[in-house]
């Protein structure tokens, strides 16, 4: 009798096991697109690529919010007009060629022949406008506001677009090819819900060279090959987004081959894997420098002889090597110098150097106390992943006499706090300053809602404005390389550190997005293949 | 009994409202709001910013909000995430099933083994086995579980290469049918390790010292001088009085079960709500972090009277009255 009991018990364990283990692979295939999986099933794994991100997305309408969680899968779904390369410059997408009018007040995109939507619509010039139209009316849109320079979107013919601008901003070209410009299928969306009501929303009908499959909430986004594809198709037929939120884990994944790439590469297993002849590890810079923004409406720090002393403080070799192993690099230009023909390499931070920082605060009337202080009670507010970068700050900024006291948060606090006009002195930051020069004014212009440290330069208003407006690059780029000598003049910022991150990958797998420069996009991974 | 039971369940429902208010003013409270989130690193724009909020309904007073979310949850419908812009219930759905295989499984293996160890170490204390596994207990209590997941992904998926490190399932195979279930079970076994290593030493050191204290008293010495067997004695009165802190223990981490196994979800990419749940929280995703605790909160209490008529089962002298 016991023993029937016991069998009762393992049998009734064994079905709860199997009924909550087949539960997930029901909702697996709740969200199961058109294409039809197959039941029983190994994938060649020398056709499948398995890359890392690290949450779940907000949606599958990559137009609507910046979503880091889905952009790598929405650049091989969707098409923009234009899109970033590895060095993060614009190269064509559906457009495949663009005119300026001389006052660059219009432009015109020649759309790509032969484009098509996953059910055989084509992808025309209808589209274009109904998702920018779209986009400028909705605020709720990350890309709405950028929309404000567009007077109108005329439709020449199937292949021609022109944008009326009642502002000249050539930087509006490259924004193009950045967060939440996707193409939108109009015949799909244009029913009268809002984009974040539509159920296309969820179950994406794009025009990339990959088909949505399938997403698992918390597990992976599946995609396959588009054997449509107007370029031809893929070589590597399935596409998987592994959604793993832990560093050491995807790691720890990648050695054994569960995962096929990621970025962000943690700086402890740098070494390791530049040395192991199994792996790619490629180094991706980005213009997102680390940097401290000061409260101009801030009393400790207003005064500019203290933001020079805090500036003639920085040691950033130190930083570079003892916080970031030497991957991320000092940065002494106002615009981060990854960014090459744009960045003023002459104008920059000085080098460190606590006897002119002491002297620099001498000559201005302060003087030391019992303590040895010219001055303490200055706050910076630092959110987490920063802190040891602003502890070496803060070290030697005490060697020159400025007491600085660090307030560590977690980042959505931090956030709420720092934000502009917030309650701060000074600031640690991240973030994108590209993909065009432009993104001084949107950071440091009079009035800009990101502007968090309430500056306010009337030259170097004109400057951007002058620059935003120039057409020829060269141009461009004297008209911002005299805008940051002003910021290295008057400090409402000091970059630090130049961010950049290893991508690794298995050694036999070519062409991935990073080996496309001026060819192919920073996420493509349609001219991958396994060697 | 009957009095007993509805008297607990009145006292239950009482206590979801007021920890559902409580939860509701903690969360609200809290710094940051999820259209932070929502806007991205890259955007400070007011107008995105204001036409969010409308949409979300975070525009409306506090007072309103709270009414609105208490209303839909008595009609069943917990709102939509704010991050997500899905239903709470249906991302709870997907979710809970992988939480409550990963959860109860090493729940009910931790309870075991901890229960089993525990009587074997008290009728051999002492001995060298107790010793060992005295000494390993405080150890693997001591470890961090996330930091003993990892060394446990290092040792047999890294270096061994006798499990997977990560996941439920393996995404490149696709396996369906009985292969999918084995590859999860298969999945299944350093989490479900690493948390029956760290969740055991409880319940073996608590069985464990209950057995060794009821051994001690004086009915046991009373019983064994009338002669009754040893096994007799144990069975019928040492193991019915000592087991009752262990079933205390069991019912608490049956009630914390679903949010309890957060860290193991994500060193080990288990796709279940205590991952979802941190998500929330840095995300301030306030309709799926009260949708969350809400459902805690009710399990939690339901458990908890559960815990209660149990114990009156297992001890004859309680009865409540």
């Amino acid at each position: 009798m016991k023993k029937v009991k016991l069998i009762s018990l393992l049998l009734t364990f064994t079905m709860a096991l199997s009924t909550l283990t087949g539960c997930n692979n029901t909702n697996s295939n709740t969200n199961t697109g058109d294409v039809t999986q197959s039941t029983q099933t190994s994938q060649s794994t020398k056709n499948t690529v398995i890359y890392r991100i690290a949450g779940d997305p907000l949606s599958f309408n990559p137009s609507l919010l910046s979503d880091d969680n889905l952009y790598p899968a929405a650049q091989n779904m969707f098409h923009r007009l234009t899109k970033l390369d590895t060095t993060k410059a614009p190269i064509p997408d559906a457009a495949e060629s663009w005119d300026v009018s001389e006052d660059a007040l219009t432009i015109t995109w020649h759309l790509k022949d032969g484009l098509k939507w996953w059910d055989g619509e084509a992808l025309n010039a209808e589209d274009v406008k109904y998702t920018f139209d779209y986009i400028k009316e909705h605020s709720e849109c990350f890309f709405s506001t950028s929309m404000n320079i567009v007077d109108s979107i005329e439709i020449v013919d199937d292949l021609t677009v022109v944008f009326h601008m009642n502002t000249a901003d050539m930087s509006f070209i490259a924004r193009l090819g950045w967060y939440a410009t996707f193409i939108m299928p109009e015949h799909i969306f244009n029913n009268g819900q809002d984009w974040g009501d539509n159920p296309a929303s969820n179950k994406p009908i794009g025009s990339g060279p990959y088909k949505f499959e399938s997403y698992t909430q918390g597990s992976n986004i599946t995609l396959v090959a588009n054997e449509d594809y107007v370029d031809g198709a893929p070589k590597i037929k399935k596409l998987i987004f592994s959604i793993i939120p832990d560093d050491a884990t995807a790691m720890q994944a990648l050695m054994n081959g569960e995962l096929d790439g990621m970025e962000g590469v943690p700086s402890a297993y740098v070494d390791q894997f530049l040395n192991d002849p199994n792996f790619r590890m490629i180094l991706d810079e980005y213009p997102s420098p680390y940097r401290i923004i000061f409260n101009l409406k801030a009393d400790k720090v207003k005064d500019l002889a203290v933001r020079k002393a805090i500036s003639l403080c920085i040691n950033r070799e130190e930083i570079a090597a003892k916080v970031y192993g030497n991957i991320m690099t000092p940065e002494y230009s106002a615009y981060p110098s990854v960014v090459s023909w744009c960045a003023n390499t002459t104008d920059t931070y000085p080098k460190q150097n606590i006897e002119e920082a002491k002297k620099v605060l001498e000559e201005a009337g302060y003087t030391k106390d019992a303590n040895g202080y010219y001055i303490t009670g200055i706050t910076w507010d630092v959110f987490e992943g920063m802190q040891d970068m602003a502890n070496l700050i803060i070290a030697s900024c005490k060697e020159a006499g400025i007491g600085i006291e660090m307030i560590l948060s977690e980042y959505n606090a931090w956030s709420q706090k720092v934000g502009p006009g917030g309650d701060f002195m000074m600031e640690s930051q991240g973030g994108f300053m590209g993909p065009d020069p432009a993104a001084l004014s949107t950071r440091y212009g009079t009035g800009s809602s990101s502007n968090y440290a309430s500056w306010s330069n009337a030259e170097f208003d004109r400057l951007c404005a002058e620059g935003a407006a120039t057409i020829e690059k060269e141009k461009r780029a004297e008209f911002y390389k005299q805008a940051q000598k002003i910021i290295v003049d008057e400090l409402p910022v000091i970059n630090v550190i130049g961010y950049a991150a290893y991508k690794v990958y298995p050694a036999d797998l070519m062409n991935v997005p990073e080996d496309g420069a001026g060819k192919w996009g920073w996420a493509d991974w349609n001219n991958a293949y396994y060697k | 009994m009957k009095k007993f039971v509805l008297r607990r369940v009145f006292s239950g429902i009482l206590t979801v409202l007021i920890v559902f208010t409580m939860n509701f003013l903690l969360v609200k409270s809290a710094p940051g709001d999820p259209i932070r989130s929502l806007m991205g690193k890259e955007t400070d724009d007011p107008a995105l910013r204001a036409a969010l909020e409308a949409k979300w309904g975070l525009d409306r007073p506090l007072h309103e909000q709270y009414f609105n979310y208490l209303k839909n949850a008595f009609k069943g419908d917990l709102g939509t995430s704010i991050t997500y812009n899905r239903s709470v219930s249906e991302m709870i759905g997907e979710r809970v099933a992988a939480t409550l295989l990963l959860g109860l499984t090493s729940l009910l293996v931790a309870f075991i083994l901890g229960t089993l160890l525990g009587i074997f170490c008290a009728r051999h204390d002492g001995s060298f086995i107790d010793s060992i596994l005295s000494t390993a207990s405080y150890a693997t209590d001591a470890m961090p579980s996330f930091w003993l997941g990892l060394m446990l992904i290092i040792v047999f998926a890294t270096n061994l290469d006798l499990l997977p490190s990560q996941g439920m399932y393996d995404v490149r195979a696709g396996y369906t049918g009985l292969s999918y279930v084995l590859d999860v079970l298969k999945h299944l076994v350093l989490p479900c390790a690493t948390l029956v290593l760290v969740s055991m030493p409880g319940y073996f050191r608590i069985t464990k010292s209950s057995i060794l204290q009821v051994t001690s008293e004086d009915f046991i010495t009373t019983l064994r001088a009338t002669g009754m067997s040893e096994r007799k004695i144990f069975n019928k009165y040492i193991f019915r009085n000592a087991i009752l802190p262990t079933v205390t223990m069991l019912g608490i981490s049956v009630a914390f079960l679903l949010t309890g196994v957060s860290l193991i979800e994500i060193v080990f990419s288990w796709p279940g709500i205590g991952r979802l749940t941190l998500t929330a929280i840095t995300q301030r995703d306030y309709p799926t972090l009260m949708g969350i605790y809400l459902v805690m909160n009710i399990s939690v209490v339901v458990v908890m009277i559960i815990t209660d008529i149990l114990y009156a089962f297992l001890d004859p002298r309680i009865r409540y009255e």
